[in-house]
């Protein structure tokens, strides 16, 4: 019997053959913590094993300021100046600071990602980080901090399920609907600690945006990764940012054709309409027409799911195929997931039309996931956002979101009510 | 201590960490302030925080602490004085929380439904046998079973956390050198 990619990754990162359900302790190829969860990791570092301790690694090591950045409140800005003192004590020179946007496309975008990296973040949705085959997993402060000591930690070698995923969307769909769809049918526990390899043509032609977009959202099922091994132009891109290893590393961790799934599902997207998650659940799922003029009060594209370029370029088609303005009843705001996303929407000229939209674009954060960030939702408010959750009173106590693609949220915010972007670029 | 005796708080399935520790509070980094804010955004149990006391038992259905990263959800139960979480399934992220931390979850089967048709409530007395992982409802009689954990993270609940355990592993090793 063949292994899976996990399997492989596993063996790699423990240094002994491993199999599904055993506890194994896997060396850590970079240890990452926000602006929120970096100062515990840091204050808790300290408590454990003392002021002059020093971290495994320091090249090994990474923090990102994407949860407020800039900060607008006295508490993150003290704890990022935690987080600051503590690398330039330690010699960490991995501080993506408040200028750069979200952590883990930072570092993809930085080269620090290779397929088979163990990378720990205190992010529940470092698994995107499986768009580009690494075996990354959201954790706690205490998972970091203590990786910081010897640069391991434990992990259970989890089952594997497979998603083929064959045909062409049709225009005014995309990733995220194929992954909505999927929330729908599978559920919140769906993926309940599996690792997921995503194949099929429909995968092996798509961009690393909507690999990302596939992968982020395993998190809403329970999954502890998603992978989907490097191909195409995504691993020239790759090979570009992270070196030429890049290629072994893919030729000797994909999955054996003979691997053994525990559960394997089959999607043609052929057929697929735009879907949405309706409030208070992202497995809640409806298609767009179902919901079709139901009043919205703010739209938000962004986020780790949608933020890169291909999707703010998706929203501009249909917000240019709509007139070029968002409808005066909604308040609509884009924010890029990193700064080298905002610097390709600034010379592709699509900032200028957006600002004349009526469109607040903002500088690269996490987006409207929480409610500190701008853009919080007043009680009683519906939101439309691209952002991967919904959970009742998430970005404000009252408030209702529906959850939806770049291309639906755009046609949204044109329309002042749920609408379906096909209408708009018939 | 493998008999614990405590007052039942129950939550359905699915419960997310903002419904257990809201993204408002994620700027504190002292565990000792996080109880106050515990389910603060669950309706109907806004009040957990002023009437937990210790030795309380959280109960849930499946997937509880599904949703974002923050230790603060293990934390704000924990320093409330709550040995332990009961629940059909737990994510991913909260067990590692739970276990990292010396704080005993319990996978009981069944006890998702047994929380829809009320045969365990808000306010039951439970008695749980920790070495057996039976579970008694004192105040109706109602049993139920949980889940053996597995030997590694058995150990490294049993050390008190991943720290602590961690220590006591480099320990044991400078001795054999």
């Amino acid at each position: 019997m063949g292994k899976t990619s996990i399997v492989k990754i596993m063996e790699r990162a423990s240094g002994h053959p491993v199999k599904e359900g055993d506890r194994i302790w896997c060396n850590i190829d970079l240890a990452s913590a926000r602006d929120f969860g970096g100062a515990n990791c840091v204050l808790q570092f300290e408590k454990e094993m003392g002021k002059d301790a020093k971290v495994w690694d320091p090249d090994k090591v990474a923090y990102t300021f994407d949860l407020q950045a800039p900060s607008h409140s006295e508490k993150v800005s003290n704890n990022q100046k935690i987080i600051r003192e503590f690398a330039k004590r330690q010699g960490i020179k991995h501080v993506f600071d408040i200028n750069h946007g979200i952590g883990q496309h930072v570092m993809l975008e930085h080269g620090l990602i290779k397929p088979g990296d163990v990378v720990l973040g205190t992010d529940s949705h470092m698994n995107l980080l499986g768009a580009v085959g690494a075996f990354s997993t959201g954790v706690g402060n205490s998972d970091v901090a203590a990786a910081y000591i010897s640069g391991k930690n434990w992990f259970r070698v989890p089952e594997t399920m497979k998603i083929e995923v064959t045909g062409n969307f049709k225009r005014g769909v995309c990733m995220r609907d194929l992954l909505t769809r999927i929330i729908g049918d599978l559920g919140a526990s769906g993926m309940d600690f599996l690792a997921v390899e995503f194949t099929g043509e429909t995968i092996e032609r798509a961009t690393l945006a909507e690999r990302i977009t596939l992968c982020s959202m395993v998190t809403e099922m329970s999954g502890k990764v998603p992978l989907i091994m490097p191909s195409g132009e995504v691993l020239e891109w790759l090979v570009q940012r992270a070196g030429e290893e890049v290629r072994d590393r893919v030729e000797t961790l994909k999955a054996d054709p003979d691997a053994e799934y525990c559960k394997v599902y089959r999607y043609n997207v052929d057929n697929l309409e735009p879907m949405a998650s309706c409030p208070d659940a992202p497995d809640n799922v409806k298609p767009i027409r179902e919901i079709a003029g139901t009043e919205v009060n703010q739209v938000h594209i962004g986020s780790c799911s949608n933020g890169r370029f291909e999707d703010i370029q998706a929203a501009y088609e249909v917000l240019m195929a709509g007139g070029g303005k968002v409808s005066p009843k909604v308040r609509a705001i884009i924010t890029p997931s990193t700064t080298e996303v905002q610097i390709a929407c600034a010379k592709a000229g699509m900032i200028e039309k957006f600002l004349e939209a009526g469109i607040v674009f903002t500088n690269p954060t996490c987006a409207l996931c929480t409610a500190e960030h701008y853009g919080a939702l007043p009680a009683g408010d519906i939101g439309c956002s691209t952002t991967n959750r919904n959970f009742i009173g998430k970005v404000g106590k009252g408030s209702h979101t529906y959850l939806m693609s770049p291309m639906s949220a755009m046609a949204t915010a044109v329309k002042g009510c749920i609408a379906d972007p096909r209408e708009i670029l018939k | 201590m493998s008999l614990l005796k405590g007052r039942a708080w129950v939550f359905g399935d699915d419960v997310d960490t903002d419904l257990i520790y809201h993204n408002k509070y994620l700027a504190e980094t002292d565990p000792n302030n996080m109880p106050q804010y515990a389910f603060e955004y669950y309706p109907g149990k806004e009040n957990f925080a002023k009437e937990v006391k210790p030795g309380d038992i959280v109960v849930a259905g499946r997937n509880f602490g599904c949703g974002s990263s923050r230790e603060h959800a293990v934390y704000c139960l924990q320093y409330a004085g709550g040995p332990c979480v009961l629940a059909e399934t737990c994510s991913r992220i909260y067990y590692r929380y739970a276990v990292n931390n010396g704080y005993l979850v319990l996978f009981v089967k069944g006890i998702s439904e047994a929380i829809k048709e009320g045969k365990i409530a808000d306010g039951d007395e439970l008695e749980i046998d920790t070495a057996k992982g039976t579970i008694r409802d004192i105040t109706n009689g109602n049993e139920f079973h949980g889940d053996a954990v597995s030997d590694l993270e058995n150990d490294i609940m049993r050390a008190g956390g991943l720290f602590p355990y961690l220590k006591a592993q480099a320990g044991k090793e400078k001795v054999e050198e």
